[in-house]
């Protein structure tokens, strides 16, 4: 027991959440920068399986997973009642840069943050789990421009036809209509809904159906997407909290986000698709046009930091690369002379 | 390069030179503040809606931000207020280097793209080969052809059968008329007489009389003659005859070329029909 506390040398305070508390800590045994979340005890209720549900959750799937588009959980350690996760240290997250307007966000840049969004929630899927809490805060980043889906406390494994899912996932504004009509079976489609909402807020740097209640939030939807009808979304009257809205027409994405070019409009509908069924998985998103057209992703050291965290030097690796072309450009040309 | 720029145009695939946009409910308040917003409407085809301006539009960010980005943007150029406002499209290196690639102005609320200079060149040279080309059309539906009378000129296409060449008497009405015509100026004619002189050197007429060649070459002088009295007013002196043409101290360099030209080409028709039978005989020879 004494051993993992000395590992640890906890450097500075980050954020304090409503289970944890997140402490930036130094690796004495490798040197490495981590983050070490402390998870709070919490009433004798929340603690009635020995430990906090949503840190249990965290730690039973997050040691099986491995990806480099996924948070890394490196250790866990117990000093006396309080257990301590240990992960990667993220130097900040999608939310921040989102909100700091010194930042542009370059088509580059969203493609680029969607592409290793998607990567970790594939993985994630093709190992049954569900997020079930994808926002722009849990998308974190490190100064080396590789983002890491974070935050597992809501995480579940899913497909099983008998198991009853609540409703009451994902942040509101990133909660899919199936979820707001009361679904307890669904599926990765819940995801998928999050991050067509993340990417449109990438575009529009404000959120993009910011609903004050479930109610609002539904009409927020198809203010945008047009009030759903039985054809366009079969079995939807059928759901638990199924309410009758007032007839919206759908508006076009292409006037809500005027720079997007058409194949990130395709990926938004498909994305944003009312009737879950027809939301593209991962896999296929991956699979369209928009990630293999111009321009591409901007690679991980340039993206956008917030100003207060120094970049990393870029500038190293890729003169090393130059001069390595240029030794091979010059050993091919003595090929050539031959 | 200038190819290049038109191709790389996202409009369509019609030239963008050809097109003008505008959107009249946004004319009457056109203004600085605004002209910018009115030209990246939706519909404007000149716009291209994946440019940096409406990317930062979109991320309601500050415009200023621009400078700091790379890759295609749109600034206003030029205001000449309240009628001309001008548009540059260009690309952004860094916060200091731009490349422009196209000029957009806006007159009377009306968008055009502004012509790059081969254009312009390719537009100007091809009217002007068009207007000489009809021109030639126009003069060759005025000359004239009788056997017996060789090639005329009749610039009076409702009167067939009268030329100039022909007696006195029909001269009062001819002048009549010529003076309701727009006159062409002397050198005009003098142009045109010299190339006709010139076309008929490179392709001489096929076996034709001393004669024939002398009526062709006075008709032609006729109407220089015909000038002349248009210019001075003096419409009734018809029959003037050739001598008299270089005495005109003004145009007499000019007359005296054009004669000389006449008479070469007289020579010249006569050598080759002289000529001829000397070249051949040291061939067969």
């Amino acid at each position: 027991m004494e051993r993992p506390i000395i590992r640890y040398e906890k450097i500075d305070f980050l954020g304090e959440g409503q289970f944890a508390t997140v402490y930036k800590a130094k690796d004495i045994k490798t040197d490495k920068i981590v983050a070490v979340k402390k998870i709070k005890i919490g009433s004798r209720f929340e603690a009635q399986d020995g430990i906090n549900r949503t840190a249990l959750r965290e730690i039973k799937l997050l040691q099986e997973l491995q990806h480099i588009n996924l948070i890394g959980l490196l250790d866990v350690f117990g000093q006396k009642s309080n257990v301590s996760l240990v992960f990667d240290f993220m130097d900040t997250d999608l939310e921040i840069i989102v909100k700091d307007n010194n930042i542009v966000l370059t088509p580059g840049n969203v493609k680029a943050y969607m592409i290793m969004t998607l990567k970790g929630l594939e993985y994630l899927h093709q190992n049954w789990i569900l997020h079930r809490d994808l926002k722009p805060n849990n998308l974190l980043i490190n100064r080396e421009g590789i983002l890491k889906i974070g935050d597992f406390g809501l995480a579940k494994a899913f497909g099983s036809p008998t198991r009853i899912n609540t409703h009451q996932v994902v942040t509101r504004w990133y909660r899919s209509p199936e979820l707001l009509f009361g679904a307890r079976q669904y599926g990765t489609g819940v995801d998928m809904w999050a991050i067509g909402c993340i990417l449109a807020e990438l575009l529009l740097r404000v959120p993009f159906l910011p609903g004050e209640s479930d109610l609002d939030q539904l009409s927020r939807i198809f203010q945008v997407f047009g009030t759903p009808t039985e054809e366009v979304w079969p079995g939807m009257k059928s759901l638990t909290d199924y309410v009758k809205f007032k007839h919206f027409p759908a508006q076009s994405l292409r006037h809500i986000f005027s720079a997007a070019s058409d194949d990130l409009i395709d990926l938004l509908e498909t994305l944003l698709a009312l009737y879950p069924p027809r939301r593209c998985d991962c896999t296929q998103a991956l699979l369209m046009p928009y990630f293999s057209n111009k321009p591409p992703p901007t690679v991980g050291p340039k993206l956008p930091m917030p100003s207060n965290i120094p970049k990393l030097e870029s500038e190293k690796p890729s003169l090393k690369r130059k001069l390595l072309d240029n030794l091979d450009g010059g050993s091919l040309a003595k090929k050539l002379q031959f | 390069m200038m190819p290049a720029r038109i191709g790389h145009l996202p409009i369509t695939n019609e030239n963008p030179l050809g097109v003008s946009w505008h959107d009249s409910a946004w004319i009457p308040s056109l203004n600085p503040s605004n002209i910018m917003d009115y030209f990246s409407e939706r519909s404007n085809p000149f716009f291209d809606r994946t440019c940096n301006n409406e990317v930062v539009k979109m991320q309601r960010l500050s415009m200023d931000q621009l400078q700091n980005m790379t890759g295609l943007e749109y600034i206003l150029l030029h205001v000449q207020e309240p009628i001309l406002y001008v548009i540059r499209k260009q690309h952004r290196h860094s916060p200091m280097q731009t490349i422009p690639l196209a000029d957009y102005y806006i007159i009377a609320g009306i968008v055009y793209q502004a012509p790059d200079l081969a254009s312009v060149l390719n537009s100007r040279l091809l009217s002007a080969v068009h207007h000489l080309q009809c021109s030639f059309e126009e003069t060759m539906s005025y000359s004239k052809y009788h056997p017996s009378k060789g090639y005329w000129w009749d610039f009076k296409a409702n009167k067939p059968g009268v030329s100039p060449f022909n007696s006195g008497q029909s001269a009062p009405k001819e002048v009549a008329n010529t003076t309701k015509e727009e006159p062409s100026t002397l050198f005009q004619r003098q142009r045109v007489d010299m190339l006709l002189a010139e076309l008929v050197r490179q392709f001489p007429l096929p076996v034709l009389s001393t004669t024939s060649n002398q009526t062709n070459g006075v008709s032609v002088k006729t109407e220089n003659s015909n000038d002349k009295t248009d210019k001075a007013g003096e419409g009734n002196v018809n029959n003037i005859t050739i001598k008299q043409e270089p005495i005109d101290p003004m145009h007499s360099e000019m007359t005296n070329g054009n004669m000389r030209q006449h008479v070469e080409i007289k020579q010249e028709i006569k050598q080759e029909n002289m000529k001829p039978p000397p070249e051949k005989k040291p061939r067969n020879l």
